[in-house]
């Protein structure tokens, strides 16, 4: 099965559009992603709280079901710059780096370990969405977007794991 | 969709048109652009600005040295010609009342008549027609060209500037200018007194219920000097707030001497109504 991991920023909504869009890199990695999602089969949405639900719901559309495939929408935390929503926190980068790599790895079973405290205090509340794909054991992994323009860590990235 | 003879635009555009004067004697710039070469890089930085359109005019509006026909075309159709070649892109507007003269500029390329004083010459539609550019159909309560009001009153000015520039729009259509190149334009102080140009600001959505584009000419006008007592010059402030009102009733096109300024009040306004959307939103979403 399919899975594919996107944030849950509020931009990525169509009410929120502007004229010049904010996040058109991450939009165009997302709706990527998200279409090779769903060529294979359905998809379900996992996310933490409405918004991360809306935003799933919306980016899949009419390919939204019960799955197989497997829409995650979630990311890293929201304190890495002076300019960030939460304000700048020193330990926001080394946190996102380490879930980064493990991404990049395909190894969503050293997620599980993952400091739920600490991702509270780094604005980082889809962190226990993260954490709870330990069960996939992945198979083929591709990073499709890792950045943080606004100081809130993103990542777009595509799984083929065993069903 | 709006037609601007060669150029098109979206129902929901607004449009910026600078006002660029072929005069000596122009009320705000007082002749600044009177040297052919001195206007001709006005334009280019009206262009720069953001202006869709230039409007320009061989004849300041209030009374004056008399400029017969053959004067105005020496002040305007070469000019035309200039500006077209150089701004293919630019909606070219001329401020005339006389057909003759719309005649010769709609020759050097000018897509819209904008008739500033209300039909005065009946024949001006015809022009318009005959070489498919816009008309700018204006109320000025049967005014004679280049006179000051002097004790006008109306029963309703709104009613009148619709009833009026209503018949003179169908009048134009009747013609065969296309009915997607009728504007209309209250013509704010154009005989009328400062509290009839207040109440056209006031009532401005009267105008837009029509259906017709509204043109507004408020730019550093007497009614903004005497509602603050500011002379020209100091009276941008006041333009913009007026700008602001009638944004907000909807207005399209804007006849403005600050082409920057207008251009975000208009565009925070239709942004604030919904109309436009954010140009760069993240603050909060990210």
């Amino acid at each position: 099965m399919r899975l594919v991991i996107v944030p849950s920023t509020l931009a990525l909504l169509p009410e929120y559009a502007s004229i010049e869009d904010p996040v058109a890199d991450l939009r165009k990695a997302v709706e990527g992603a998200v279409a090779w999602l769903v060529e294979a089969a359905p998809a379900a949405v996992r996310g933490a709280g409405p918004a991360a639900k809306r935003i799933g719901a919306e980016l899949l559309g009419d390919a939204r079901g019960s799955g197989p495939g497997l829409l995650v929408v979630a990311n890293g935390s929201a304190t890495r710059t002076e300019k960030a929503p939460g304000h700048l926190d020193d330990r926001a980068v080394g946190f996102d780096a380490a879930i980064g790599q493990a991404l990049a790895r395909g190894d969503l079973a050293a997620l599980a370990g993952l400091d739920r405290a600490l991702a509270a205090q780094l604005w980082a509340p889809d962190v226990p969405t993260l954490a709870g794909l330990g069960g996939f054991e992945v198979t083929s992994t591709q990073v499709d977007y890792d950045d943080a323009p606004y100081g809130v860590q993103y990542w777009v990235v595509r799984y083929e794991c065993v069903s | 969709m709006l037609r601007l003879g060669r150029h098109t635009f979206d129902d929901d555009a607004t449009l910026m048109m600078a006002i660029v004067n072929r005069t000596p004697d122009s009320f705000y710039d007082k002749g600044a652009t009177w040297a052919e070469d001195k206007a001709f890089d006005r334009v280019a930085q009206v262009v720069e600005e953001g202006a869709e359109i230039v409007d320009i005019g061989g004849i300041k509006a209030a009374p004056g040295a008399f400029i017969d026909e053959d004067e105005e075309k020496e002040r305007v159709v070469g000019f035309v010609a200039r500006v077209r070649a150089a701004h293919p892109d630019l909606v070219i507007s001329v401020d005339t009342w006389r057909a003759s003269v719309g005649r010769a500029v709609c020759e050097a390329g000018a897509d819209v008549l904008n008739d500033a004083w209300g039909g005065a010459d009946p024949a001006l539609v015809e022009v318009a027609a005959e070489f498919g550019a816009a008309i700018v159909c204006t109320h000025t309560g049967g005014a004679t060209p280049r006179t000051r009001p002097f004790r006008t009153e109306y029963d309703d000015v709104v009613e009148s500037a619709i009833a009026d520039t209503t018949a003179y729009a169908r009048r134009a259509i009747a013609a065969g200018v296309d009915p997607s190149s009728v504007v209309i334009d209250p013509a704010h102080d154009f005989g009328k007194n400062t509290f009839h140009s207040l109440e056209l600001t006031r009532r401005l959505g009267e105008m837009v219920a029509t259906g017709y584009p509204v043109l507004v000419s408020l730019s550093n006008k007497d009614f903004v000097g005497e509602s603050l007592d500011l002379p020209v010059g100091e009276r941008l402030t006041g333009t913009l707030a007026a700008t602001a009102i009638s944004a907000l009733a909807g207005a399209r096109i804007y006849r403005v001497h600050e082409v920057v300024e207008t251009r975000q009040v208009v565009d925070m306004v239709n942004t604030i109504a919904g109309r436009r959307l954010p140009q760069r939103a993240i603050r909060g979403l990210a």
